[in-house]
C-alpha cells in the first residue's frame, strides 16, 4: 500500500503576536514548523504503516527551499521518502494551483492508494486541498476523520458529521483528511534525525520534472487585504443561570473559541 | 508629462477577460436538508444571498438535493429564494461526494450562476472544494462576511486566518461562478414570508454512470479522543474550591469533556484531592497559554493569574463580583458555577 502525505510548512504561531488593538502582526521569531494538521496526517499514515508489512509512506511538500527541513522532519518521524516541489513558478500558487502541482507529483510517483492530509492548516485554514486533490486525481474522499483503519482495499473511517460522528467506509484510492486532535504526532526518532540530514536525499521537483507549463499555473483567487477582529472587551454576564449560560456559549461561539455546531474549527 | 501610467491602467483593465465572466447571472445557494428540515446554516445562506442579489439586481436560485426533500422547496422560497431546483431521489438519501458534484456541476454548467454560496457545514466543507475543482473556479471558504465590489461585480469573502486572529479578504476575478462557503452562525436568518412566490422545478437526474464510493455504516458513532497535553490544549477548564464538593467538581469534569478541553485547577482543588499536582496552574505550577480558559469557582489570586495571563480569552464563573479573577476576565459570569455549568452543558446540547 502506498500512502502519500502532502505536508505544509507554516510559521510557528508561538513566535507570532497579533495585536488586534494596533491592527498589526508582530513576528517575534521567524521559525517554521510542520503544520499541526499535516503532522496528524503523518501520524495517521505511520500508524497504518506499522500495522502491515508492505506499506510505504511518501511525504511531499510544496514550498520554497526552507521546506526541505519539514520534509526531513517527516523522514525522521518515519516516512520512507520525501520530495520537495519547488520552482520559482510555484511561488504565487493559490489552492487551485497547489492542487495541480500536488496532483502532478502524485501522478509522477505512480499514484497512491491513500492520500492523507490535515483537515485544515493552522495558518490559512481553508481546508480545501483534500477534496480538491481527490477531484483532480479522481479519487474518493472522506474529510474530518477521527479514526482510520484499512482492510481489503477499503478504508473504514469515523468522521465528524454535524454534531456527531459517523462511520463511513470508502473504496481506495482515496483522499482522507484527518482531525489533528485525534492523531497526536509522535516525536522524531533520534537516530533518524541524524540520518535525515546525513544519509537521505530529498529530491527537488520543479515544473520540468512534473510536466507542468508555468503559464498554466495562474492563481484564481486574489488577496484583497487583511483586517482584524475587534479586541475582546471585558464583558459581564448577570442574571439567571440559564440565560447567562446561553449568552456565554453564544459569545464564545461567535469569537470562534468553541465549536458546538460541529463542522470546522482551526487548530 | 509622463502618461505611461495610462498604459498600465488600461493593461489592468484588460486583465479581466470578459469571455470568462460573460453569460453568468444570478446567485445560487446549494441548500442542505437535514432530518426533513432546513438547518439554520442554509437559511443564513439564503438570507445573505437575498441581500447580495438585491444589490446587483439578480434572482436567487437554490438547489436542493436529497431523498424526500421536495416539500422543503416552498420553505426556501419563503425565506428568499426565487427558484428552487429540486433533485429528489432515493439514490440521494446518503451523501456521496462524486454524485453531488456531478449533479451540481451539471446544473451550474446549464444555468451559469454568477455566484454560488454554500453553508460551511460538514457536508459543505466536504463538497464545496471538490465542486470548485471540478468547475475550475476559486472558492473562498469559511467566510464570516461577504461584501461586493460593485465596480467589477466581485464577491469579496472575508475568512479567518491564524486561528481567527486575523481576517483575510479574497476575490475571484477570473473564473465563474464565484464560490464561497459561509460559516454557520455569522449571518442573519431572514424572516419567512409564507406568501412569497417562486418556482419549484424538478431536475431530471442523469448521473451518467457516476456512483458513490462511500458506504455509510453508522450514523451515531462515537470517538474516544486521546488526552490533550496541557501545553498544547486550545481550551482549558479549571476548577477551584468554589465548586464545593466532588459532585461540583464532576460538573467541571463534564464541561471539560464536552468541550474537548484539558482539566486543571487551583492549589485549592489540589488540596481537595480533585486534581493531581502537575495540574495546578499558577506560580509554582503550570504556566499555560490556551485560546480559552474557563475558571469555575475560583477566585484567582495574582499567583494563579500569572499562570494563565497569556490566555487569549479568560472566562470566569464566580458568585463574587469582586473576586480578583473577575477583574481580569474577558467574560465575567456572575453566578454560582454549580448552576451555570449545567445550564452551559444544556446550551451545548449535552
Amino acid at each position: 500500500m502506498r500512502m502519500v502525505i502532502p505536508i505544509k510548512q507554516i510559521l510557528d504561531p508561538a513566535g507570532i503576536t497579533v495585536r488586534r488593538d494596533k491592527e498589526r502582526i508582530f513576528i517575534n521569531r521567524e521559525e517554521y514548523i510542520i503544520d499541526p494538521g499535516s503532522k496528524a496526517a503523518l501520524e495517521a499514515a505511520l500508524r497504518l504503516k506499522e500495522e502491515r508489512d508492505q506499506a510505504e509512506t511518501i511525504a511531499i511538500s510544496l514550498g520554497p527551499a526552507r521546506t526541505d527541513d519539514a520534509l526531513r522532519e517527516a523522514l525522521a518521524m518515519g516516512c520512507d521518502a520525501a520530495y520537495l516541489l519547488s520552482d520559482p513558478a510555484f511561488e504565487e500558487a493559490d489552492l487551485s494551483v497547489a492542487t495541480l502541482i500536488l496532483a502532478a507529483a502524485v501522478r509522477k510517483l505512480g499514484g497512491a492508494d491513500l492520500i492523507l492530509v490535515g483537515r485544515q492548516s493552522g495558518d490559512t485554514g481553508a481546508g480545501q486541498i483534500g477534496p480538491r486533490l481527490a477531484e483532480a486525481l479522481g479519487y474518493a474522499q472522506v474529510t474530518d476523520v477521527y479514526a482510520l483503519a484499512v482492510e481489503n482495499g477499503a478504508a473504514r473511517t469515523t468522521r465528524r458529521w454535524g454534531k456527531g460522528y459517523a462511520t463511513v467506509q470508502v473504496q481506495l484510492p482515496a483522499v482522507v483528511t484527518v482531525a489533528p486532535e485525534a492523531f497526536p504526532p509522535r516525536y522524531p526518532h533520534g537516530a533518524r534525525i541524524m540520518n535525515a540530514y546525513r544519509e537521505w536525499n530529498v529530491p527537488v521537483w520543479g515544473c520540468a520534472d512534473l510536466n507542468l507549463e508555468p503559464s498554466s499555473l495562474t492563481p484564481l483567487l486574489t488577496f484583497r487585504g487583511e483586517s482584524f477582529p475587534p479586541p475582546l472587551e471585558p464583558e459581564r454576564f448577570r442574571g439567571n443561570p440559564t440565560t447567562v449560560a446561553q449568552e456565554v456559549i453564544t459569545a464564545l461561539t461567535l469569537h470562534k473559541l468553541i465549536n458546538p455546531g460541529g463542522g470546522s474549527h482551526g487548530l | 508629462m509622463d502618461f505611461s501610467f495610462f498604459g498600465e491602467l488600461l493593461e489592468e483593465e484588460r486583465e479581466i477577460t470578459p469571455e470568462v465572466t460573460e453569460g453568468y447571472r444570478n446567485l445560487w445557494v446549494a441548500a442542505e436538508a437535514a432530518d426533513g428540515t432546513l438547518p439554520p446554516s442554509t437559511l443564513e445562506a439564503i438570507g445573505q444571498a437575498r441581500e447580495i442579489a438585491n444589490q446587483i439586481g439578480v434572482y436567487v436560485w437554490a438547489s436542493l438535493l436529497g431523498d424526500g426533500v421536495e416539500p422543503l422547496a416552498q420553505q426556501l422560497i419563503a425565506y428568499g429564494a426565487d427558484r428552487v431546483l429540486v433533485a429528489d431521489s432515493p439514490s440521494l438519501a446518503e451523501y456521496q461526494p462524486e454524485v453531488y458534484v456531478k449533479i451540481l456541476a451539471d446544473l451550474v454548467g446549464q444555468h451559469r450562476p454568477e455566484m454560488l454560496l454554500m453553508p460551511a457545514t460538514s457536508l459543505g466543507n466536504d463538497l464545496a472544494p471538490r465542486l470548485a475543482q471540478r468547475l475550475n473556479t476559486g472558492l473562498i471558504s469559511h467566510c464570516l462576511k461577504l461584501t461586493l465590489d460593485m465596480s467589477e461585480r466581485l464577491l469579496l469573502g472575508t475568512c479567518p486566518a491564524l486561528g481567527g486572529e486575523v481576517y483575510h479578504t479574497f476575490a475571484c476575478p477570473q473564473a465563474r461562478p464565484q464560490m464561497a462557503t459561509l460559516e454557520p452562525g455569522y449571518f442573519r436568518i431572514p424572516s419567512a414570508d409564507p406568501y412569497r412566490s417562486g418556482e419549484v422545478k424538478r431536475v431530471d437526474l442523469d448521473l451518467g454512470g457516476v456512483t458513490g464510493r462511500l458506504s455509510w455504516l453508522e450514523r451515531e458513532a462515537s470517538v474516544e479522543l486521546p488526552p490533550v497535553p496541557l501545553s498544547r490544549a486550545k481550551i482549558v477548564v479549571s476548577a477551584g474550591r468554589g465548586m464545593g464538593d466532588a459532585e461540583g467538581f464532576a460538573l467541571v469534569q463534564r464541561l471539560a469533556e464536552v468541550l474537548g478541553a484539558a482539566l486543571v485547577g487551583s492549589r485549592g482543588a489540589f488540596d481537595e484531592g480533585w486534581i493531581p499536582e502537575d495540574r495546578i496552574v499558577g506560580v509554582g505550577g503550570q504556566f499555560i497559554a490556551p485560546d480559552l480558559y474557563i475558571a469555575c469557582g475560583l477566585s484567582g489570586d495574582i499567583y494563579h493569574y500569572f499562570g494563565v495571563q497569556s490566555a487569549r480569552c479568560i472566562v470566569a464563573i464566580n458568585p463574587d463580583e469582586n473576586a480578583p479573577i473577575m477583574k481580569v476576565a474577558h467574560m465575567a459570569v456572575v453566578g454560582d458555577a454549580r448552576q451555570v455549568i449545567p445550564a452551559m452543558l444544556n446550551a451545548l446540547g449535552r
